[in-house]
Parts: structure tokens; C-alpha cells; sequence
């Protein structure tokens, strides 16, 4: 028996990083604590070597290699360039706060990088079982990366709950997938949808299939009634793995639902759409209605993220391209709304101090009115006012459901937007109308305000010119697609 | 399927199926284990009865062999506190067991429909001679090498993590270092400190 | 460099000095900041003289710089249409605005906001040419709001002034209400036409000129005429036209370097612009065209009147802005639309002569703008007091100055339309010259003739302003004196404007008079000898006796008609009546709503629905329990769900 070498040129940017990381991991072992940047450094350089890596080999169409488990199209390099670019802002904002926490160490880097590779090997996968295995590097580098403090209690059993009820959620999503290779005979995902598609296939075990799938994939979006890791990871967490956790994975989880809702069941378009309106619904609900009661930071913000990522189902159960581009629009600009966000907390926070709660953004305006106004910016665009990001990633997301015809969904969707506005605004009122309890103003490092500076600024200006972002979005879900 | 084959599998079944719930009902976590070692023989053999010769032999090496006697020798150092463990386990039995039934009952009704069943029936028996553990290689090998090479990440990744975790130096333990035994100098040895005179009055 | 990066070039040159000086001023400095921003206008201005040429040597251009954003149906975007009705605009608005800049660096040059001064009026200027090169509905909007926000951001540039704030505040609220009636009807454009383009529109228009719709009741009206007098009400607020003019004056709050170019020149003329622009829509509608007229003509009377009475020598000059105002609206409404535009031309020139005039006079004076303290100062001032008798001659419409041929024209037009309401409106504005004429140089003669009436600390300080301050009123007094004997030609009577502007037959006068048209010498010769320069003389005659000869008897005057004194004085009313019946009216309605309404009804649902949802996220907080079999069993709860709800579809 032969083996062909495979056609490794797509694979370039992932073999990188891996080579990269393990590189990494056995040079950290011959730096000293005080040369720990250069971990830092060298970590931020094959982000940027695997991003060169990506975009250099891009091409308009799509290209398949190791026997067509591993694909490469317009959304994937899209998706992967997100990913990359949130992954290294993640770590150039919590550099100082990792240091003066003892996370200034080489795991924290190789396991980001891990998790990455897992992102990327999720968000390229053709196969379902090259989709699960990726979900599991994620899943088990994220673990270890919640539970890296290791003399936090709370890190701890964030970090407990996360890893029982994931492996719950892979229990779950494994049955699903072996009831759709039962059905079907493929766990090649073309071959599965050509499968449902000839109506070859038994729609009962389907569908019974269809329900744990989608069970599996909100738990690691993180929606009703599948969300419940995600307020005690986020508070929980140390703020620099929260930060990483709110961002990349989402890019992941969407990549996830494009693969196998969109690519391998889009023939069951129906079946999907109308447990995902179910999901999303109560998502937005639950998500809007319960920040309102934190008063901590950080959990106000899962709750957040909880609403937002019902909202970008909105976009994905719309069925229609112009829905997947909108939703992939509304996940780019969440991750920049959510960076934006926790680096800000970041920055706030100091030497044996975690700025998480609410109260700790009072009269921020006096003390560093620039900070005050990116955090505005940032919780302007999360609200969905206009001149932001936001408001475009929302109203983009809303005009594709009412193409889809769900005019009450929109509705509602408005409505709960307008409930979250009010947790999002009281953010901006503690900032700008109270009185601070400390007056110090914030002290950063430069790249970490230039970063700051910039994301905002791309929350700003891509609320002022969304055109080449939508433009960008529907082109990777058009040429992906329809190729 | 010949009666007596049938007879094999309703009692590995069943068996498996008694184990499984030890596991969760037994008071005992050792007994617990035990049931969880049982249910993978039975599985193993159930395997057996599908010629999967490999896989039933490397589920009983690897999980009956390795994982539950770690996990029995980490059952019994630990000493788990089975009062509070089980605390509220039959005030919630009530609702779990009905969620659970009705699951079971709406599992039975798919699983039941006629198309699952014609799907084994398909497949042709492998032909005597062919070796298991070497097809299943040779796919693992070529076909399958990208996910394969996934698999040995994410055990790195547990690797890493384990250690990560694990392994570290507390600050209240006392520990020797030979290499720096070995490199000191006299001056280190010996400190001499300048003080002022002090008159005993 | 080509034509389109020189049409860029010509927004985006001021834009970045407005930039440079509004975020680095401290760091520029004050020369830096007026370097940056003259050089930023200047080079502006020299691109619109290229761009002039390259037009009237026949390359028109109309396309897309950079597509916003593309719904389904629509595409949002920035364009230029480059024609002769742009360029002249751009000329003006460049040419003025570098006039002023040069102006402002004499004129502020003590005011600690010196930065934010040029950058605002630097970003007034790019504001204003995207309005004049858009070539679609949207671009336009924005430009309107984007000049409106500069012109509020100045008048109160002396922010800690309650009346500039107040001024301030009055400007914005009025130019709501015209800005609601422009926003209606580029909206029942977009609805109706399916476009936001121009030349799309205009293209359609004809075939919708017999639609018609239901408004309130079921009896239709005509779609256009509708569209027409919403865009119109538009113009009405920023071109300050009766009633909605009341901000204008009191915009005199606001530095005079912005009088002359904001509130004189350019933005107030945005209206006038947009309806010549929008000429092949209002000549579908007569009785849009009707209400133009007659609207026009009232202002042109009523607030030359005005002028008579003011004694701030800005006001006057606010008050004459106004009347003029009106009457390039009644040429508008005459269909006259060159006309129009030939007024807007020439009146921008003389006007922000005057009104710089004015601010020399006032920076000399120590900022004393009250007429009664002057007199006398052509001694002390005479570069000012020359240039200030071109503008007011070109005002008054005395032939040779601009303000003859301009004005002349349009009462021709106005004679020969036939549409209703001509009649009024040729009344109008034949009365309104003469009292044009009589107040121009009844401040002329106050502020620079007989006897000097300030104090003696004022008095020894008089001198003639310095040359940053003299240079640009004589450079504005050559096109005040010459514009109109050049320009009448080509601009009226040629084909100066090819397509841009759309003249039905049979509409207006300007047929008529391009028939009769034999050369510039007869039209001056026709001019002497026909009412409307007989009627200036006769103003300037009794400003001369009045104020000049027998000045006790203005005084006289003032007592023996106090009743009309006093309705001048309180500028009809409209102020008060607007305080009495909106401002207090909306008080009361407000606090009626707010007792009746809000505390009782909306109070207690509004809150009651926020309890609702506290209470509810209390209870759905309490979900979140923090044990980990809780959640395991949510999760596990939900597959049942889905599971369940597919059995009950199925």
C-alpha cells in the first residue's frame, strides 16, 4: 500500500503554527523569569508569520487537501485571519496584567496558540470527525487556561464546570453526529448533505440527530438553555483568559454552526431554523433581562454576550446568504466590541486589584476621560446605537430576518435590544455622571493604548463606513457557498 | 443471527445496562469503579461480537488495564465524602428519572423506525483471513493521518495542561538544588558584617 | 493631475486644515493654525478656477467618488456632479471664504479661540462645497446639516455670552422645522422615484408629474407640487425666509467674519442653490412655484422695512441680507432660476463686503456696533468708507455696481412671469427698492458722515483697520463694482448654464427677456430710464435729506407714527407670537402631557415595566445557582425540549 504525500499548501499556516508553538514550548524552558517577554515577543511573531502565511496563500476559490477533510475557502481564511488577529490583541492586553499576576508564563502563550490551532483546524474542517477533534483541542486548551491561576478558587471551579459540562455538550454533540452517520453512511459533510439532500436518508433519525447536534453547538456558542458555563467562566476566570474566551472561540463556534447547520444539514434548513428561533429567543431574553441585575462587571458582560450571540442566530436561522454574511458581520464586530471591552478592564485593573465590578468605573471620565470615552464607544457599539459598528452588525442581521419573513422576531429582537441599551447606558452614566472613588488616572503601556486606541477606533469608523466589512462578509459566505 | 448469538448479546447487554446504573446508584465509589470495569468488558465483548477484535482488546487494555485502576488507586487515597456527594440525589431522582424516561420513550420511538435497522444489514461480513488491526492501521495511516495527527496534538495539549497545572514549586517547601551546591564559593560560605561596638553597660 | 483628483482636492484641502488646526492647534500655534487653513481654502479656490475652465470648456462630469453603503434597493453614496451651476458656486464659496479667512486673521486676532475659529470656518467651507458638488439627495442632506452644525457651533462661538447661546439655540430650533419639511420630501422622493440620484430624478420626473397622492384627507394633491414645497420649506429655514427667518438676525450674535460668510454669502444661499438645482422638479409644479413667489416677495418687502429702523450696524446689514434673500426667491419662483443665481453671485460679493465693512467699522469702534455712537468716520477710515460706498451703491442697484444688473433682472422676470401671485410680488419688490436704497445709505451716512458722536477715549483711537482687514474689502468691492456689467450676458441671456438648469417654455419671464436682450450698454441705457432706478435714487435722495440735512426730523417721524414704530421695532411680532403661541403654548401642552400623562400614565407603566424587568431578572439571576449538576440538568432539559417540540411537529 502507497501512501500519496497530501497537497500541504493550504495546510501551510496551520503546520506553522503547530511547528511554531512546539518551538516555543521548548525555548520558554531556557528563559529566565526576567526574559520572559521574549516568550511574549516570539509568540506575537508566529501569530504574525501564520497571518502572513494565510493571507499570502489565499486564492478566490476554495481548495480541499487530506482527502477533502480539510478545506480551505474565502470564509475559512476570513474566519482565520479574525481569529489570529483577535488571539494576538488578547495577548498584547493582558501582558501586563498576566505579569503582575504570575500568568507571565510560557503556557499561557503555547495554550492560546493551542487553542488557536484548534480554531482553525474547526474553522477549515470538512469532516465531522476533524470538526470534533478541533472542538476538543479548543475545548481542553481552554480548560487549562481557565484553571492556569492555580490558587484561585474561583479560577478552579470555573474551570471544573466549564470541562464536565463540555464533555456533557461533546457527549451530546458525538450522539448527534452518530445518528447523522447512521442516516447518511458519511462523515464527509458534502457527502452528508448530497445524502439529505437525494432524501435517501430516514428524516426521523435526522432530525433526532439534528437535535443533539444543535444542542452541541449552542453550548459552545453558549445560548439558552446551553449557557450556563458561561456567567461563572467569565467571572471566574482571570480577566486576561475571559478576554480569550469571549473573542476567538465565538469566531469558532460560527465557523461551527456555517459547517455543519449551513454546509453538511443545509438540506434541513427548516428542521434547524425553527429550534434555532426557539434558542434565540430565549437567549436574547434570558441574556438581556439578567445583566440588568449585575452588578459585576464581567458576569453583566456574559450576560451581554449571551444576547449577542442569540442575535447573530438571528442571522444564521434567516437561511438566506445575505443572513450567514450578516451574522458573520455581526461576529466580527462582536469580537471587537468584546476586546475593546475587557481591554479596557484590563487596564484598569492593577497589582492585586480586579477592576470587575460595576462600581469600579465610577467618574472614570474624571480620572482618564480617553479611557471613558473608548469604554463609550465600546458600550455605545454593544448597544447598537448608530455611528457604531454595532448598530450596523444589528441592523444588517435584522434586515435579513425580515427578508426571511419572521417580522415578529424582529420585533421582539428590538425590543430586547432595547431592554439591553438600559445596562449598557448605565455603564456610561457611572463613567460620566458619578463621581470616582479614586481620582489616579489609568497607567498603561504604550502598545497597550495604541491597541485600545485603534480598536475603538475601528468600532468608530466601521460604524461610519461599514460598506468594505459587509462587502468582505458577504463575499467569503457568497464565494464559499455557492462554490 | 443465528438464536445462540442473540442469546450473547441480550446478556452482555443486559449486564451492561445493570452496570451502568451501578455506577451511578452504588453507595460505595470503589463498588462504583468495579460496575464501570464491568460495563467496559461487557462493551469489549459486545465489540467481540462485531469482529472488532482490536478495539474490544484495546478497550479492555487501555480502560480496564490503565484508566480504571489509576482512577481505583485515586478513589481510595482520596477518601470522598459519599454523605454529601449523594446529598439531594433522591430528592431530584423524581424529576430526573421522568425527564429521562420520556427521553428514553421518544429515543425508543426513533431508533425503532425500520429505515436504522436495513442499514447493518447492507454490510457484507468481512472475509475470513483479513487482520483487523491491520486495516484499521493502514486507514489510520493514510487516509485518516490528519486526524490522526489532531489526536496526538490534543494529547500534547493534556500534557502541557497537566503540567502546567501540576507541577510547581511551593514557596513553604524546603528543597535542595545540587547544582547550586556544587557552585559555591567561599565567599558565599561566610558573611562578614560590619558592626558598631556595643558597650555592655 | 487629473480632473477627478482636482475635484477632490477642492473638499478635501479645507477639510484638512480645518483638521490640522481644530486637532493640533495648540501644537501649530496661532500663525500656523491661519497658515494651514488659508493655504487649505487657497488651494481650493485655485482647483475651482481650473475646474471652471475645464467646464465651460465643455467636460461636465457626474459619477460616484465612494459607495457608502448598498442596501438592496438603494445604494448610499458620495458623488460629484461637476457642471456650470457647481463651479459657479464653488467659486463663490472659495473665493468668499478665502476672502474671510484672510479677513479673520485681522479681525480675531485677540480672541483666545483663534484655532477653533479657523477650523470651524475652514470645515464651514468643506462643508459647504460637498452640499454644492453633490449629485444625489443624500450627499445634499448631509451638507445642509453639515454647514447648519458649523453656522450653530459660530454663532455661538462666544459661548459664555447668554444671548450668543440663546441665538444659538433659536437657529438650531428654527432650522428643525425646515429641516423636517427637506427630510419629508427627500423622503417621498426616495418612496416615489426609487432613487436618490439626481439625474435618475430628474429623468423620472416628468413622468411623474401627473401622480398625484392622498394626503390626510382623500382628496389627492399632486406628488411634485408636495415634494416641491416640502424641499422648499427647507430652503425657507436655511435661506431664512419669511416665517421661518427669525434666526438670522439674532445670528448677528455669532463673530462678524462669519456674518459675511456664513449668514450672508454662502450658507444662508444654500436654499436658493438647492432650488435651482432642484429646477426641473419645481417647473412640473405651478403651485409650488406660487408659493415660492409669494413667500419671496413677503420677505423682500417686510424685512427691507425692517431695516429702516435698526440702529446696530449689523443688523442692518442682517436685515438687507434677508430682503435680498427674497429677492432671489422670487426670481426663483418667476422661474428664473439663472437669475437667481446671478444674484446670489453678485450679492455675495457686495454683501460680504458690507458686512466686513461693517466689521471693520466695529473693530475700530472697539467692538461697538450701535450707529448712533458713530458718524464721521470716513475721515479716520477711508479705505473702509470707499469700499462701503460700492457695496451700498451695488445694494442699492445703482448702475454700474453689480447689485443694477442683478436686481434689475429680476424684476423683469418677475414683470413678465404670468404666474399667480406676480402681481404682488412685482409690487413688492419695486417698493422694496426703494427702501433697499434708503436704508443703505441711511447707514452710510449715519456711520460715516456728519458729526462723530462716540466718546473721546474712542475717538483718539480711531484708525484705519490694518491691511489683512483692508486687502480682502477691496478685493471684494472689484467684483461688487464689476460682476453684474460682466456677467449679465452669458450668465442671464447665454447659454451659461447649458443643462444644469431646466426652463420650461412658457414659464416666466426669462424668455421674454432673453428676446428682447440687445447687449449690456442698452440694458444700462433701458435700466436709467425704467422705474426701479428712479425709485433708488429717490431712497438715497431721502436718506440724504433725512439724515444729512434735516436729521431732527427722523425723530419727529418716530413720534408721529409710533404705532408703526412700534410694530417695526418688534419685527411684526413674529418673535413674540412665536414665544407666546410655540414656546409658552409648548409649555403648557408639555406640562399638561407631563402632569396629566406622564407622571399619572406613562410614569406608572414606564416604571412598572422597569420593576417588572428588575424583578424578572431577580428571579431569572436566581437560575444561575452555581451548581454544576443545575446546569448539567438545564442542558440536558433543553435537548428534551427541542427533542419533544420536533415529536409534536411531526
Amino acid at each position: 500500500m502507497t501512501f500519496a504525500t497530501p497537497y500541504l499548501a493550504p495546510v501551510y499556516p496551520e503546520i506553522f503554527l503547530l511547528t511554531a508553538l512546539s518551538a516555543i514550548l521548548m525555548l520558554d524552558l531556557f528563559i529566565s523569569d526576567s526574559k520572559r517577554f521574549l516568550t511574549y515577543a516570539y509568540s506575537q511573531l508566529a501569530l504574525l508569520v501564520t497571518a502572513a502565511l494565510l493571507v499570502m496563500g489565499a486564492s478566490g476559490h476554495a481548495l480541499s487537501t487530506f482527502g477533502g477533510m480539510f478545506i480551505d475557502d474565502p470564509m475559512a481564511r476570513t474566519l482565520k485571519l479574525v481569529a489570529i488577529v483577535a488571539v494576538s490583541f488578547v495577548m498584547a492586553y493582558s501582558r501586563t496584567y498576566n505579569q503582575s499576576r504570575g500568568l507571565f508564563r510560557g503556557e499561557f502563550y503555547v495554550l492560546l496558540m493551542f487553542a488557536l490551532l484548534g480554531i482553525m483546524v474547526m474553522i477549515s474542517a470538512n469532516h465531522f470527525l476533524v470538526l470534533y477533534l478541533g472542538l476538543e483541542l479548543l475545548s481542553l486548551s481552554m480548560c487549562a487556561l481557565i484553571a492556569l491561576q492555580r490558587d484561585s478558587a474561583r479560577a478552579s471551579e470555573a474551570a471544573m464546570k466549564y470541562f464536565v459540562l463540555a464533555a456533557l455538550a461533546s457527549g451530546l454533540l458525538l450522539y448527534g453526529l452518530s445518528m447523522l452517520y447512521g442516516a447518511t453512511g458519511s462523515l464527509f459533510m458534502p457527502m452528508v448533505a448530497n445524502a439529505i439532500a437525494s432524501g435517501a436518508a430516514d428524516p426521523a433519525i435526522l432530525v433526532f440527530g439534528l437535535v443533539f447536534v444543535v444542542a452541541g453547538l449552542s453550548f459552545k456558542l453558549g445560548v439558552v438553555p446551553f449557557h450556563m458555563w458561561v456567567p461563572d467562566v467569565y467571572e471566574g476566570s482571570p480577566t486576561a483568559v475571559t478576554l480569550f474566551v469571549s473573542t476567538a472561540p465565538k469566531v469558532a463556534a460560527f465557523a461551527f454552526f456555517m459547517r455543519l447547520l449551513v454546509g453538511a444539514l443545509g438540506p434541513m434548513v427548516s428542521d434547524w431554523q425553527s429550534m434555532l428561533v426557539i434558542v434565540a429567543v430565549l437567549s436574547m431574553l434570558l441574556g438581556n433581562v439578567t445583566a440588568i441585575a449585575q452588578t459585576n462587571l464581567k458576569r453583566m458582560l456574559a450576560y451581554s454576550t449571551i444576547s449577542h450571540m442569540g442575535f447573530l442566530l438571528l442571522g444564521i436561522l434567516s437561511g438566506s446568504l445575505a443572513g450567514y454574511a450578516s451574522a458573520m458581520f455581526y461576529m466580527v464586530a462582536y469580537v471587537m466590541m468584546s476586546l475593546g471591552a475587557f481591554g479596557l478592564i484590563l487596564m484598569l485593573s492593577r497589582d492585586g486589584f480586579e477592576a470587575d465590578q460595576l462600581e469600579d468605573l465610577k467618574g472614570l471620565n474624571k480620572r482618564s476621560p480617553w479611557y471613558a470615552f473608548m469604554m463609550l464607544l465600546v458600550m455605545i457599539s454593544m448597544a447598537g446605537i448608530p455611528v457604531s459598528v454595532g448598530f450596523f452588525a444589528k441592523l444588517s442581521v435584522l434586515s435579513a430576518v425580515l427578508d426571511a419573513g419572521m417580522t415578529w422576531l424582529v420585533v421582539f429582537a428590538v425590543m430586547m435590544s432595547l431592554i439591553g441599551a438600559f445596562y449598557y447606558l448605565r455603564v456610561i452614566k457611572l463613567m460620566y455622571m458619578d463621581e470616582p472613588v479614586e481620582e489616579s488616572p489609568l497607567v498603561a503601556e504604550t502598545d497597550h493604548r495604541v491597541l485600545i486606541g485603534l480598536n475603538a477606533l475601528a468600532i468608530l469608523v466601521l460604524g461610519i463606513v461599514p460598506q468594505p466589512l459587509i462587502d468582505l462578509c458577504m463575499a467569503s459566505i457568497g464565494q464559499s457557498l455557492r462554490g | 443471527m443465528t438464536d445462540f448469538s442473540v442469546l450473547i448479546f441480550s446478556a452482555f447487554a443486559l449486564v451492561l445496562l445493570g452496570a451502568a446504573v451501578g455506577v451511578i446508584t452504588a453507595r460505595n465509589p470503589v463498588h462504583a469503579a468495579l460496575f464501570l470495569v464491568l460495563a467496559f468488558f461487557n462493551g469489549a465483548g459486545l465489540w467481540m461480537m462485531l469482529e472488532a477484535e482490536f478495539l474490544s482488546i484495546a478497550l479492555v487494555l487501555v480502560y480496564v488495564g490503565a484508566v480504571m485502576v489509576l482512577f481505583l488507586f485515586v478513589v481510595m487515597m482520596l477518601n470522598v465524602d459519599l454523605a454529601r456527594l449523594r446529598e439531594g440525589f433522591w430528592k431530584h431522582l423524581p424529576l430526573g428519572l421522568g425527564v429521562g424516561l420520556l427521553m428514553v420513550v421518544e429515543m425508543v420511538l426513533v431508533v425503532s423506525s425500520k429505515q436504522f435497522a436495513s442499514l447493518g444489514a447492507g454490510m457484507a461480513p468481512a472475509a475470513p483471513g483479513v487482520s483487523n488491526t491491520r486495516e484499521l492501521g493502514l486507514l489510520l495511516y493514510t487516509d485518516y493521518v490528519y486526524p490522526f495527527e489532531l489526536a496526538a496534538v490534543i494529547l500534547l495539549v493534556a500534557i502541557v495542561a497537566a503540567i502546567a497545572l501540576t507541577l510547581r514549586r511551593r514557596k513553604d517547601s524546603r528543597y535542595m538544588d545540587p547544582a547550586q551546591q556544587v557552585r559555591v564559593k567561599a565567599a558565599d560560605r561566610i558573611r562578614i558584617v560590619a558592626m558598631r561596638a556595643e558597650k555592655d553597660r | 493631475m487629473s480632473m477627478f483628483s482636482l475635484y477632490l482636492l477642492v473638499p478635501l484641502a479645507p477639510l484638512a486644515g480645518a483638521l490640522l488646526a481644530g486637532l493640533f492647534g495648540k501644537a501649530l500655534g496661532r500663525t500656523g493654525s491661519h497658515v494651514v487653513t488659508i493655504l487649505g481654502v487657497a488651494i481650493s479656490f485655485v482647483a475651482s478656477v481650473v475646474i471652471a475652465q475645464d467646464v465651460f470648456a465643455g467636460h461636465l462630469f457626474n459619477g460616484t467618488v465612494y459607495t457608502w453603503m448598498t442596501t438592496e434597493d438603494i445604494s448610499l453614496v458620495v458623488g460629484f456632479l461637476i457642471d456650470p451651476l457647481t463651479v459657479t458656486m464653488m467659486l463663490i464659496v472659495t473665493f468668499v471664504s478665502l476672502m474671510v479667512h484672510i479677513y479673520t486673521v485681522g479681525y480675531m486676532h485677540e480672541d483666545p479661540g483663534y484655532q477653533r475659529f479657523f477650523s470651524y470656518i475652514s470645515l464651514f467651507t468643506f462643508s459647504m462645497l460637498m452640499l454644492v458638488m453633490s449629485n444625489n439627495f443624500l450627499q445634499l442632506f448631509f451638507g445642509w446639516e453639515a454647514v447648519g452644525l458649523v453656522s450653530y457651533l459660530l454663532i455661538g462661538f462666544w459661548y459664555t455670552r447668554p444671548t450668543a447661546i440663546y441665538a444659538n439655540l433659536k437657529a438650531f430650533l428654527v432650522n428643525r422645522v425646515g429641516d423636517l419639511g427637506f427630510l419629508l420630501g427627500i423622503g417621498l422622493i426616495l418612496a416615489h422615484f426609487g432613487s436618490l440620484d439626481y439625474a435618475t430624478v430628474f429623468a423620472r420626473a416628468p413622468l411623474l408629474a401627473q401622480d398625484s397622492i392622498a394626503l390626510l384627507s382623500d382628496s389627492p394633491v399632486s406628488l411634485l407640487t408636495v415634494v416641491c414645497i416640502l424641499l422648499f420649506i427647507g430652503a425657507m429655514g436655511k435661506s431664512a425666509q419669511m416665517p421661518l427667518h427669525v434666526w438670522l438676525p439674532d445670528s448677528m450674535e455669532g463673530p462678524t467674519p462669519i456674518s459675511a460668510l456664513i449668514h450672508a454669502a454662502t450658507m444662508v444661499t444654500a436654499g436658493i442653490f438647492m432650488v435651482s438645482r432642484m429646477s426641473p422638479l419645481f417647473e412640473l409644479s405651478e403651485t409650488a412655484r406660487t408659493v415660492v413667489l409669494v413667500v419671496g416677495a413677503s420677505t423682500a418687502l417686510f424685512m427691507a422695512f425692517l431695516g429702516i429702523i435698526q440702529n446696530h450696524i449689523k443688523r442692518v446689514v442682517a436685515y438687507s441680507t434677508l430682503s435680498q434673500l427674497g429677492y432671489m426667491t422670487v426670481a426663483l419662483g418667476a422661474s428664473a432660476y439663472p437669475v437667481a443665481i446671478f444674484h446670489l453671485g453678485t450679492h455675495a460679493f457686495f454683501k460680504a463686503l458690507l458686512f466686513l465693512g461693517a466689521g471693520s467699522v466695529i473693530h475700530a469702534m472697539h467692538h461697538e456696533q450701535d450707529m448712533r455712537n458713530m458718524g464721521g468716520l470716513r475721515k479716520y477710515m477711508p479705505i473702509t468708507y470707499v469700499t462701503a460706498v460700492i457695496g451700498s451703491l451695488a445694494l442699492a442697484g445703482i448702475p454700474p455696481f453689480a447689485g443694477f444688473f442683478s436686481k434689475d433682472a429680476i424684476i423683469e422676470a418677475v414683470q413678465g412671469s404670468t404666474i399667480q401671485g406676480a402681481g404682488y410680488a412685482t409690487f413688492a419688490v419695486l417698493v422694496g427698492v426703494f427702501v433697499t436704497a434708503f436704508y443703505s445709505f441711511r447707514m452710510l451716512f449715519m456711520t460715516f458722515h456728519g458729526k462723530p458722536r462716540m466718546d473721546h477715549h474712542t475717538r483718539e483711537h480711531l484708525h484705519e483697520s490694518p491691511w489683512v482687514i483692508t486687502v480682502p474689502l477691496i478685493l471684494l468691492a472689484i467684483p461688487s463694482a464689476v460682476t453684474g456689467y460682466l456677467y449679465i450676458e452669458p450668465m442671464v441671456m447665454g447659454q451659461y448654464f447649458g443643462n444644469a438648469i431646466t426652463v420650461l417654455p412658457g414659464n416666466g419671464g426669462l424668455h421674454a427677456m432673453r428676446e428682447e436682450w440687445h447687449g449690456v450698454g442698452e440694458f444700462i441705457m433701458h435700466g436709467m430710464m425704467a422705474l426701479p432706478f428712479w425709485l433708488a435714487l429717490a431712497g438715497i435722495a431721502t436718506a440724504a435729506a433725512l439724515y444729512l440735512k434735516w436729521t431732527h426730523v427722523p425723530a419727529a417721524i418716530q413720534a408721529r407714527f409710533g404705532g408703526l414704530y412700534t410694530l417695526l421695532d418688534h419685527k411684526y411680532y413674529f418673535d413674540r407670537f412665536n414665544e407666546v403661541f410655540f414656546a409658552h403654548g409648548a409649555l403648557k401642552v408639555g406640562s399638561a402631557f407631563w402632569h396629566k400623562g406622564d407622571v399619572s400614565v406613562i410614569d406608572g407603566a414606564v416604571n412598572g415595566s422597569a420593576h417588572l424587568v428588575e424583578r424578572f431578572s431577580g428571579r431569572l439571576r436566581r437560575i444561575q445557582t452555581g451548581y454544576i449538576y443545575h446546569y448539567a440538568f438545564i442542558m440536558i432539559f433543553g435537548v428534551f425540549i427541542l427533542m419533544s417540540l420536533w415529536f409534536v411537529k411531526a
